[in-house]
């Protein structure tokens, strides 16, 4: 397993920290109840298809007071012009671990062998639905303002864990404490269909068996107890297990079970659940979708979209195949005597064929997936999103794919808003910016759909964010060039190493070193756009092959941001360049 | 669908020359000599081919997402239904080799392994049930001898660690189950009387299983190669009154083929696959034969995703390897698999109301030279020869490269896939002993 990046205990630093030697204004506000804010002069998009010119959001006390063109601003107000800005309802992701600590992962030999694999300890098994998300939730975990700057409010979040990791909870990413976040607690018993690692249930067919006797138990331990509490004579005490009373609301329909449902066969082993135990059901994360609607449709469960999408077939990736047809430049000097050969098309070959064919079905899946929203939409089902898998940084590009691909944009709003608000039973309190509802609002600069639309001030409960705008510094020169010494927070420790960038004629190379391997590679896909350097470097992650993906923003002498590990997460980086080059 | 004019191994009634074959709503409707052929009905002209029912392997590990649970020597209560994936090209590859239907199993890492489902290889659907063949009875796999002692024994330092050990524990679980049984039917009881009160037993998925098996509703069958433990379970079965008892491998079955006949246990074998490991050394590529002339319901599987490809050669040794006719010989891979699986009134042959489950032949399918050209499922061809795509994938993986090519699903299709955590730490041991533990154990 992944020693380097299979986990991440947030301490809670990173940019927080680092925010504090910038611009003290953009430090959330300490009080937020009791302030008064007006919007001004803003195009309001109070709900898919309602829209407002040149209006006004007033908000007091958490709440949105007044809205539209004409409303008077009360004194006591602070007014923030957003002339040329748009206004949304805040959003809302279905499901994520927005905010909630990863648990330190154990390497296997260090943990204590289980005697039995067949009967391990509940923990182990991952049976642990009476854990309180709320007791792991930190308001100042880097994901939630991660996500807040896209304009996400709420979040539905769960903890980490296979199996039955415990309850979830609906929460404003907002806030000083876990309880200040915590709008529904216990909304859902979270469950997914994989097992744990080497002990029972390690397999799905285990996990659903297992699911199916927990279930069943639970419903014969609870008619037991209310026979028992309505005269208890002569009848043996019902054991006290709190595994099986988490399951009591959701026999009792008074919460559902929102299970991670990722892929097509998962989707549907999920309905089997469902239909042999006839809990209610949400179900989350659903990339596969697509090809059973109706099967969903018809289930009953409600659904949040995942915001993940595959990745798009890169157009500079066919350049470099006929770069690779193309002869060296070397070869091609030595028979510069001779004039070149017109330059015909090779006929293709039957590997060529299959290969175009292949990479057509390639890009017709894709597509697949990226419709899917569109096709939910087209098929009447109401949907949310949900944030679970996908990285942040992707997401409104994402959203703009599905958008291309067929979904208007106000169903694209619906899905972060009003629908979400819906299937969580949220509405009278969100999803619309409509009087007595929650202040939460998004404004961003152009309609946030656009191209480069990007988030300016996020309201949370009534507290107000301020997105950090770079576009001030344009004007500085920035440079990526020189010799950078930089260390990275991983579970495993600080890493550190040297990262040497060199630039030529506009185009930037060079290699990165790490004290965890000691060796040093090149780096790769540099790019320097603004203040924004991105670079990818492989990583032997065990006999792994691994890419990482670097994304800082390079302020002066210092740069802070992220690498990310793929499937493994990511974390903090930091460094500041050497003044000796 | 009528297909004309072929030669129709029927297989429990002989073979038919120039003989039409009328399918209807997924049935065979009629058998005989030049039908007419209804309005607007597609007609397969089998002149020069052979039309066979469709093959069956009663050992197989295909379109399922997982194989063993190998956590512990008894898991009765997991279900391979649970898991099926129509997904899996294997599924196709399979039609291709003119097989219809497999069962489904369990892995053979546990004493007592996981209930197998009968599917029809209805390939072309993403629905997770369409697969299932509805009405099969349900089965279960039990193993013996070296995978389970070396699974559980071996890898986990718990029971079964010897052959003795396998047999404790089969018979403790039923013991246990029974005992359950009981407790649950005087509950039951007790619950009709008036004004009872009182606490159900706790529910017990694994021991409810079990009861089942008591009960004569789920037929076992049972990983096996040696005489002395065949003829162990034998009793033990008797001794619990389990009647429906189906061996598979069972490369010493010659020796105990009297004793198997007389108890009505059945037997699944491969054709010629020995000494893979010590249990297997004492092997005979007569197996088949022996045990078929002994009296014994014989098929010959494959446990294997290529070998189901070709099922018809593996009967075909027979014929070298024990003289059997050729309508003994292909009962080995129709009839006879699905008298084992509980659907022999269905499928299996080729006779008037059967599901029409058909292969059809260029050649004899038991010759070398035999070549399936449509392969037909409920009626329905879910395989043609001269019409067969180059990529029959449902679902391409968007995020796979292209450059990525594997001929082989690894651990996909065997006997101890999920067990190999159990034999090395390091990612390369795994791959190892997956290796060296794959197919036939």
């Amino acid at each position: 397993m992944a020693i380097f990046f299979a986990s991440l205990l947030w301490p809670a630093m990173s940019l927080a920290q680092q925010g504090q030697g910038q611009a003290s204004e953009e430090k959330p506000p300490v009080a937020p109840v009791g302030r008064a804010y007006a919007i001004t002069n803003a195009t309001i998009v109070q709900g898919p298809g309602r829209k407002i010119e040149k209006g006004t959001v007033v908000m007091k006390d958490g709440l949105i007071t007044a809205v539209g063109a004409g409303v008077v601003i009360p004194p006591e107000a602070i007014v923030i012009k957003a002339d040329s800005m748009f206004v949304y309802a805040g959003f809302i992701d279905g499901l994520s671990r927005t905010g909630v600590t990863k648990p330190k992962e154990e390497k296997e030999r260090e943990r204590e062998k289980v005697k039995d694999p067949g009967n391990p300890p509940a923990e182990r098994a991952g049976i642990t639905p009476q854990n309180d998300v709320r007791n792991v939730l930190n308001p100042n975990d880097k994901s939630v303002e991660e996500l807040r700057n896209l304009g996400f409010t709420v979040s539905q979040v769960v903890p980490y864990g296979n199996f039955l990791p415990g309850s979830a909870a609906i929460v404003l990413l907002g806030g000083k404490s876990a309880d200040d976040m915590v709008l529904v607690n216990n909304s859902a018993l979270y469950s997914e269909l994989s097992g744990a690692q080497n002990v029972y249930p390690n397999t799905v067919m285990a996990v659903m068996a297992k699911w199916r006797e927990l279930y069943r138990n639970a419903s014969l331990t609870k008619s037991y107890q209310s026979v028992y509490a309505a005269n208890r004579n002569a009848l043996p005490r019902p054991e006290n297990d709190r595994i099986l009373e988490s399951f009591y609301p959701v026999i009792d329909q008074r919460i559902p079970v929102l299970f991670k449902s990722e892929k097509v066969m998962e989707t549907q082993r999920v309905f089997t659940l469902k239909n042999d135990l006839g809990f209610s059901l949400l179900i989350a994360d659903v990339k596969e979708g697509w090809p059973i609607i109706p099967k969903i449709k018809s289930s009953g469960a409600k659904v949040f979209l995942s915001l993940e999408l595959p990745d798009e077939i890169k157009k500079d990736e066919k350049k470099s195949d006929k770069k690779n047809v193309s002869l060296p430049a070397g070869q091609a000097g030595k028979d510069s005597v001779k004039t070149e050969p017109p330059k015909k098309e090779k006929p293709k070959t039957s590997f060529d064929l299959e290969k175009e064919a292949l990479e057509k079905k390639k890009k017709d899946a894709i597509a697949s997936y990226t419709s899917q929203a569109s096709e939910f939409t087209k098929a009447g089902v109401t949907y949310g999103f949900s944030a679970m898998s996908a990285k942040t940084k992707d997401i409104q590009a994402n959203l703009r794919r599905m958008i291309k691909a067929g979904l208007s944009e106000d169903a694209a709003l619906a899905g972060l808003t009003t629908s979400p608000a819906q299937l969580l039973g949220l509405s009278d309190r969100m999803g619309t910016i409509d009087n007595g509802k929650m202040a939460n609002l998004v404004i961003s600069y152009k309609p946030y759909f656009d191209e480069k639309s990007k988030v300016r001030y996020v309201f949370v409960d009534g507290a107000l964010y301020k997105m950090e705008t770079k576009e001030a510094k344009k004007d500085e020169k920035v440079s990526a060039k020189g010799n950078w010494n930089y260390s990275t927070d991983t579970p495993q420790g600080t890493a550190t190493g040297k990262l040497v960038i060199k630039e030529e004629k506009g185009s930037y190379s060079g290699t990165i070193t790490n004290s965890f391997t000691g060796k040093e590679v090149e780096i790769k896909n540099v790019e320097l756009d603004g203040n924004k350097l991105s670079f990818t470097f492989p990583y032997d992650d065990s006999g792994n092959a691994l890419t990482i993906e670097v994304a800082v923003e390079i302020d002066g002498n210092t740069f802070a941001g992220t690498m990310t590990a793929g499937p493994n997460g990511s974390f903090p980086v930091k460094a500041t360049k050497d003044p000796k080059f | 669908m009528l297909i004309k004019n072929g030669t129709v191994l029927t297989v429990t009634k002989g073979t038919l020359t120039e003989t039409d074959v009328l399918v209807k709503d997924g049935k065979i409707a009629q058998i005989g000599k030049n039908i007419a052929a209804p309005q607007g009905v597609r007609v397969i002209d089998a002149t020069g081919f052979f039309v066979m029912p469709g093959i069956i392997d009663a050992h197989s590990h295909i379109a399922l997402d997982a194989i063993n649970e190998a956590t512990s020597p008894v898991t009765a209560e997991v279900n391979e239904g649970d898991v099926v994936n129509p997904l899996q090209i294997g599924i196709y590859r399979a039609l291709g080799g003119g097989v219809t239907a497999v069962h489904a199993m369990h892995g053979s890492a546990n004493a007592i392994g996981g209930q197998c489902e009968t599917l029809k290889l209805r390939y072309g659907t993403l629905d997770n049930d369409a697969l299932k063949m509805e009405g099969a009875p349900r089965t279960i796999k039990f193993a013996l001898g070296e995978n389970p002692t070396r699974v559980h024994g071996g890898g986990n330092n718990i029971v079964p660690r010897t052959r003795m050990g396998v047999e404790f524990v089969i018979r403790q679980a039923f013991s246990q189950a029974k005992k359950y049984s009981e407790d649950w039917d005087t509950y039951n009881k007790n619950k009709l009387a008036k004004g009872f009160r009182g606490a159900p037993p706790t529910y017990n998925l694994r021991l409810e299983t079990l009861a089942e098996i008591l009960k004569g509703n789920i037929i076992v069958h049972c990983h096996s190669y040696r005489a002395d433990e065949i003829f162990m379970l034998l009793k033990v079965c008797k001794d619990f009154g389990i009647k429906r008892i189906v061996f598979q491998h069972v490369n010493e079955g010659f020796k105990v083929a009297p004793e198997l006949a007389a108890y009505g246990a059945m037997a699944s074998v491969f054709s010629d696959w020995w000494a893979y490991k010590f249990e297997v050394y004492y092997s005979t590529a007569y197996n088949a034969a022996i045990l078929m002339k002994n009296g014994v319901t014989t098929s010959i599987n494959s446990d294997d995703a290529e070998m189901m490809r070709h099922l018809y050669h593996e009967a075909g040794k027979t014929q070298k390897y024990g003289q059997l006719s050729d309508d003994e010989a292909l009962s080995l891979i129709t009839i006879n698999p699905a008298k084992q699986l509980g659907i022999d009134s269905r499928t299996g042959s080729l006779e008037t109301g059967k599901d029409a489950d058909i292969t059809i032949f260029k050649n004899h399918p038991l010759s070398i030279y035999g070549v399936p050209q449509f392969t037909i499922v409920d009626g329905i061809v879910r395989f043609d020869r001269a019409n067969d795509p180059a990529d029959m994938r449902l679902m391409p993986d968007p995020k796979q490269n292209m450059d990525d090519v594997y001929f082989r699903d690894k651990g996909r299709d065997n006997c101890m896939d999920g067990t190999e955590f159990l034999f090395g730490s390091s990612a390369e041991a795994g791959a190892k002993a997956g290796d060296s533990l794959s197919d036939k154990k």
